[in-house]
């Protein structure tokens, strides 16, 4: 009875465990504009605004056909402050869309690093995150604040 | 009494079953959803929205993102240029404007000068820049995030200059950093837009800074035979606001633009005198067209889209 009981055990947790595992890939649905304009309040030094849709692929060197939507907002060029929300067409994807991030970033910082030492250690703290098939790049002021942001949202 | 024994002791066996299972059960909800039922009990799910407001008016848009008025930091000044300063030069660009009451201005030394494009009567749309690469700085960074453009490629990089521009890796290919030329060579253009000089202010000797950008513009177009050259002025900047480097004024924008002017009148290039249009007509940016005195807001970046939009070399002009 005991083994029993144990393989029971055994098989009930592993059933929940999968069912946990496919809730975070298949089932997360975020509003991004939403989260974008949540984010948008984590920046205070800059007036960031929404930039065309159509360049969002080219400026994070992605694959166009496999974004399912995204939302970016940018700086003026006063500020490296930036936020993008991409949603990828597979979530197979996104390990690969986060390397394309942070290529992002690591060039941008480079860049600052020559001339705005306080631009580049701003970016240092970059968030780079994904939940299911999304993936989110804040460059802010207040990356708590962001970071809870993206809790709420399920990140 | 024997049977009955087994009987008590199978019920207790099966009740402390039951009860094990749902203790594991519980075990494992309490690990793995722990996060959720916090989430649950804590989500803020009160309204964040931001104002965004837009107003459309010939190119006049106004969009807010923030409903605070946004902070200032000093570290925000002149993100985007260089901090060196002006270099020494026996013919070096002067470094503080002269403080004499405002008169009417022109935004070029040449206003005849056939370099210069004029004004369509009709406006093209986004589709006119699909064959089109913007080449420049930070200031032309700006231009591709904010005003909203749809089309086009950009090469941009924050800090450029032509220094930069000509042999230093600064562009990223999505792996590597490399030239602009060698950008340049990844496709093929019918327009080249280039936007240089808020980084060259005060860093050469005009004569210098001529021959090195006559330089630049010859190779850019051996690599793109066909493109069209339009080489934008370098934009006022409202001197108030800029914090660092007194060489970042209007009096060395003048002069480098009269240096650009020339080198299109002598090469044949295109210049798109964006002054025109954000120049507050006393030799400045207009007030508050820039958060920090160099880089446009949103709104301005639409003036100059919709500037580049109704400033064109039609076909017939291009071929006399």
């Amino acid at each position: 009875m005991k083994r029993m009981t144990g393989v029971l055990c055994a098989v009930s947790a592993a059933v929940m465990l999968t069912s946990c595992g496919a809730k975070t890939d298949e089932t997360v649905s975020i509003e991004i504009d939403a989260l974008a304009e949540d984010l948008l309040e984590t920046v205070a030094s800059d007036s960031l605004s929404e930039t065309a849709s159509s360049l969002i692929a080219s400026i994070y060197y992605l694959d166009e056909d496999a974004i399912a939507s995204s939302v970016a907002y940018a700086s003026s060029g006063a500020t490296s402050c930036e936020i993008a929300v991409i949603e990828s067409a597979d979530a197979d994807d996104v390990t690969e869309v986060e390397e394309k991030l942070r290529t992002r970033v690591d060039n941008q910082e480079q860049l600052y690093a020559t001339y705005n030492e306080s631009e580049a250690d701003r970016l240092d703290s970059a968030i780079i995150k994904s939940a299911g098939a999304y993936t989110v790049l804040c460059v802010c002021d207040d990356t708590d604040a962001a970071e809870e942001i993206l809790q709420s949202y399920g990140f | 009494m024997a049977q009955g024994r087994r009987r008590r002791r199978r019920r207790r066996s099966e009740f402390a079953f039951v009860l094990k299972l749902i203790i594991t059960v519980a075990l494992v909800i309490f690990v793995f959803e722990g996060r959720l039922i916090y989430t649950m009990f804590t989500f803020d799910s009160s309204d964040k929205t931001v104002a965004v407001e837009t107003e459309d008016a010939s190119g006049s848009i106004q969009e807010s993102t923030q409903s605070a008025e946004p902070v200032v930091s000093d570290s925000m000044y002149l993100a985007g240029l260089a901090d060196a300063g002006p270099a020494v030069s026996s013919t070096e660009p002067e470094t503080e404007s002269e403080t004499e009451p405002l008169t009417e201005h022109d935004t070029v030394t040449n206003p005849d000068s056939s370099a210069i494009v004029r004004e369509q009567e009709e406006a093209v749309d986004d589709s006119y820049f699909s064959d089109a690469v913007f080449i420049g700085d930070s200031r032309m960074e700006g231009f591709r995030n904010t005003s909203g453009i749809k089309e086009g490629t950009f090469f941009t990089s924050v800090g450029m200059s032509l220094d930069s521009m000509t042999s230093e890796e600064i562009i990223s290919d999505g792996e590597d950093m490399i030239t602009v030329a060698a950008a340049l060579s990844g496709g093929t253009y019918g327009k080249i837009y280039l936007m240089l000089g808020a980084n060259d202010l005060g860093e050469y000797s005009w004569s210098g800074f001529q021959s090195g950008f006559t330089s630049v513009t010859e190779r850019f177009l051996e690599i793109q035979p066909d493109a069209t050259l339009y080489v934008c002025s370098c934009i006022y900047v409202e001197e108030d606001k800029v914090a660092t480097g007194d060489y970042i004024n209007n009096q060395n924008v003048d002069s480098l633009n009269a240096v650009l002017l020339e080198v299109c009148e002598e090469e044949g290039y295109y210049y798109l005198d964006l002054n025109e249009v954000l120049s507050d007509g006393y030799g400045s940016l207009i007030e508050d067209a820039s958060t920090d005195g160099v880089h446009l807001s949103a709104e301005y970046c639409k003036v100059m889209l919709n500037y580049l939009k109704t400033h064109y070399v039609s076909e017939t002009e291009e071929d006399i």
